[in-house]
């Protein structure tokens, strides 16, 4: 109960804090959404008369209170761009964003967890060091890369689906998931590096320790061991690197999206930071920093169900 | 065991990817050359796409940004008007010729002095929710651009108007004084239906192609409005595709998504395949410049501003940044104005770096200067020519140094509070008058954002804009646009070229002098 407490309360500061240095950045950098949105034929008069329907002439902490109010309320704002609600606006790219990273995070597990130990199996093996160059090199290629690449290959030579073209979940939905994996995979890649890596150097480093050697030599077989006490050691700083991984993963969609056509959060995000658009930015980024503080919640959990330890609250190691 | 098969399947696809990527970075000079591998598959599936898209009467086209507003009285960004002249008109429209040509009215008469227009309304002309065009409505859509209650709809130059009535089926339009160019402005009236509220979710007006559909950021999806008054649009529909990533858009193009993308720049049309789209060639009908702040030193010394001009080879820069598209200008006018262009302008300062030198030293720089230039970072060929820029300055010792900003920062502090040196962009008119480019000069004039001053200017200005007689008007403008050159006001660069990759068997694309996209003339084969 108490956990459950201190996890809310450290939502709440959390998604304040940073709807706050978020209000405070756009006060800090130039731009104004008043003479965004008129352009560059406005008058002087007109930027002024919009500046006060939108209420940005009134003082910063004011206007934040006001914001927050709403918030709370349920009343997220209108979009300064589009002269929409926010919510109605934000809906359906939270669920494209939602889908792809939760499809995205899926793929992570499920391929590099095996793939980590099967690389400890060959550890020293002959095929080591391809290996882990193309490790690197999957770690290494920038999104907007491998955004390309997969379009490339798989959208224009093989034709599995049509960059540029997404069709939306209730126009064609198999079509629209299609869409998406091949995203998932974009954002999969270096993660998928990443997390093996780190599993893998998590083993080795638990199978050279003392237990493991008492283990073997009281006549336990390697696999035995691996599989029955490593594996569940080695998990936690996986775990919690999966969690860090999902928390980004919302976020770290812009350049994919951008890249494959995909109307996501992120695409949203950037667009609505150029155009001064307060109200879009703000509700955006509180989800992203809920979310956030969800995929860490969520990771410690599970890391309390492996080591009991943690429960406590204590210190590890 | 499969773990280990799907693992080398992996590598073995990265690698197949690495190596034809490479292949395709290398770049060809011409886009006439395509990597030969390529073309069997890619050529059947587009064709399926294509004929899937012909068969149906369908075009998918791709845009760079996002609408800012459907309600045409609201929306301020060029490509938003670019397309949104599809669905609306005013009450007279341009032609691709730069005519002016009667639209929602059939006939207009001028009063002798001037100061009324008589519009008789077309009969028949339907909204696209079905209901017939009524004088109120004309009424109501210049009333309302003209100084309603809605600020940030209304269109500074209407205030010329005193008075507008409606009489039978006619619209009588009082001005307060004579304006050659009433016109051109009016045509930015949209004509739209009476009180309607809807505009930003569910725009209704009587252009050849009506509203559909839209999902923010993703897509506009407009139909051919069938009880149109005109010449009715050739295509049942079309889709205009948000892609803010150049990538995405040349990736669409390959993929089959899309049919057709303006705006490209020379690399991105150099990675098509010849044998499945054509380029059309046009203008941007922009007038691109290092455009400088007269008010600022070190330019508001003649001399710096003169010795900039002799040091920028604007054909320089087109070859180097835009692979030699593009039109050099010498003053803020472009060749397709053509009544009013003055193109011996063009070479007023020949390229001279030495004598940028003797300039500079005269005006107390004998070792040269350091000057910013503060680019829009959104808008890559100004952020290319402002990198060719420095390069051509260091020739006549001027030490320049490029600083992007996002376009946010731009419209504030270089637009709106002019607290810059010089910046590169690019300067429209989007109703086909001089006027538009060249007002902007005059002192005290709200968009003067280079705070040009200059007591002659002031003065022809006022007699231009005056002007009865259209004859007289052109002359007058004529001698703005030298006025401009001969006082270097700006460094002026070129016109830019439209590149549009057009997918082939799409045929009717027309150029416009004014930054429009025609889509009711475009057809398959």
């Amino acid at each position: 109960m108490r956990y459950v407490l201190t996890r809310l309360g450290m939502l709440l500061a959390t998604m304040l804090l940073v709807s706050f240095l978020t209000f405070a950045a756009f006060e800090a950098v130039s731009g104004d959404p008043a003479r965004n949105l008129l352009g560059t034929e406005a008058t002087e008069e007109q930027v002024m008369a919009l500046r006060e329907e939108l209420g940005l002439d009134r003082p910063f902490l004011l206007r934040y209170a006001e914001w927050l109010a709403g918030f709370f309320s349920g009343n997220l704002g209108v979009s300064y761009s589009y002269r929409q609600p926010v919510g109605k606006l934000i809906g359906p790219k939270l669920e494209i964003s939602l889908c792809l990273s939760l499809m995205s995070f899926v793929m992570i597990a499920v391929i590099s967890i095996p793939l980590g130990i099967f690389s400890y199996h060959r550890t020293g093996g002959f095929a080591d060091w391809p290996r882990t160059v193309f490790n690197q090199l999957c770690m290494a290629v920038p999104p907007f890369f491998t955004g390309i690449l997969v379009s490339w290959i798989f959208g224009i030579l093989m034709k599995v689906f049509t960059p540029g073209d997404f069709p939306g979940f209730r126009q064609d939905f198999g079509e629209s998931v299609r869409h998406l994996f091949f995203g998932a995979v974009c954002l999969g890649i270096p993660r998928i590096a990443m997390t093996v890596r780190m599993l893998r150097a998590t083993v080795i480093e638990e199978m050279n320790k003392a237990y493991v050697r008492t283990a073997i030599s009281r006549g336990h077989d390697r696999r035995g061991v691996l599989t029955s006490h490593v594996l569940k050691n080695s998990m936690v700083p996986v775990v919690t690197f999966l969690g860090q991984t999902l928390a980004e993963l919302v976020g770290a969609g812009i350049v994919v999206e951008q890249v494959l056509g995909i109307p996501g959060l992120g695409r949203f995000l950037v667009l609505s930071i150029s155009h001064r658009d307060y109200p879009v930015v703000q509700t955006i980024v509180v989800i992203l920093a809920f979310w956030v503080v969800l995929a860490g919640t969520l990771a410690d959990l599970i890391n309390q169900s492996i080591d009991p330890r943690l429960r406590l609250g204590g210190n590890r190691g | 065991m499969t773990k280990r098969i799907s693992a080398a399947l992996l590598s073995a696809l990265m690698m197949l990817a690495l190596l034809s990527g490479c292949g395709a970075g290398n770049g060809t000079p011409a886009p006439t050359a395509t990597p030969a591998q390529t073309e069997g598959g890619a050529e059947a599936g587009d064709t399926a796409a294509k004929a899937g898209r012909a068969a149906s009467n369908e075009l998918n086209v791709g845009i760079a940004q996002d609408f800012d507003s459907l309600d045409p009285d609201y929306m301020t960004a060029a490509g938003t008007k670019e397309i949104l002249f599809n669905m609306f008109e005013g009450l007279v429209k341009p032609n691709a010729e730069g005519e002016i040509v009667p639209a929602v009215a059939s006939e207009v008469s001028k009063s002798e002095d001037g100061l009324q227009y008589v519009f008789t309304l077309r009969e028949g002309v339907k909204f696209h929710n079905g209901k017939a065009v009524t004088p109120e409505d004309v009424v109501w859509s210049i009333e309302r651009r003209r100084g309603g209650e809605d600020t940030a709809a209304q269109l500074a130059a209407l205030a010329v108007i005193s008075e507008v009535k409606a009489e039978g089926n006619t619209v009588t339009v009082s001005l307060s004084e004579p304006s050659n160019e009433f016109l051109a402005y009016l045509m930015n009236a949209y004509i739209l239906p009476a009180g309607y509220t809807e505009q930003e979710t569910a725009p209704v007006g009587t252009g050849p192609y009506r509203f559909v559909s839209r999902t923010v950021q993703d897509s506009l999806v407009l139909e051919r409005f069938e009880d149109y008054w005109g010449t009715p649009g050739k295509l049942d529909r079309v889709t205009f595709r948000i892609l803010e990533n150049n990538e995405g858009l040349i990736l669409g193009l390959q993929s089959g998504a899309l049919d057709l993308v303006a705006h490209l720049t020379s690399d991105q049309i150099a990675q098509l395949d010849s044998g499945e789209f054509e380029t059309a060639v046009g203008s941007m009908n922009l007038v691109q410049a290092l455009y400088l702040n007269n008010a600022e030193k070190p330019f508001d010394d003649l001399r710096v501003r003169q010795a900039f001009c002799y040091a920028v080879d604007k054909q320089a820069v087109i070859d180097l940044a835009f692979d030699g598209y593009g039109i050099p200008l010498g003053t803020s006018m472009f060749p397709s104005f053509s009544k009013y262009y003055d193109g011996s302008l063009t070479d007023y300062y020949s390229h001279d770096p030495e004598k940028a030198k003797e300039l500079l030293a005269e005006a107390g720089y004998p070792d040269g200067l350091d000057v910013t230039i503060t680019v829009p970072s959104n808008y890559t060929p100004h952020v290319n020519t402002a990198t060719v820029l420095v390069e051509l300055l260091k020739e006549a010792g001027v030490r320049a140094t490029v600083e992007p900003v996002d376009w946010g920062s731009w419209l504030e502090n270089v637009y709106g509070n002019r607290q810059y040196q010089c910046t590169v962009t690019g300067l429209s008119s989007d109703n086909m008058t001089a006027r538009k480019l060249l007002e902007r000069f005059g002192t005290g004039i709200g968009n003067n954002f280079t705070n040009y001053s200059n007591a002659e200017y002031d003065e022809i200005l006022a007699q231009a804009i005056a002007a009865g007689d259209d004859a007289e008007q052109t002359e007058l403008y004529r001698s703005l646009e030298r006025n401009l050159t001969e006082n270097a006001a700006n460094v002026y660069i070129q016109d830019m070229a439209d590149l549009v990759a057009v997918r082939k068997g799409l045929e009717g694309l027309t150029f416009y002098p004014i930054y429009v996209l025609d889509i009711s003339a475009l057809s398959w084969t």
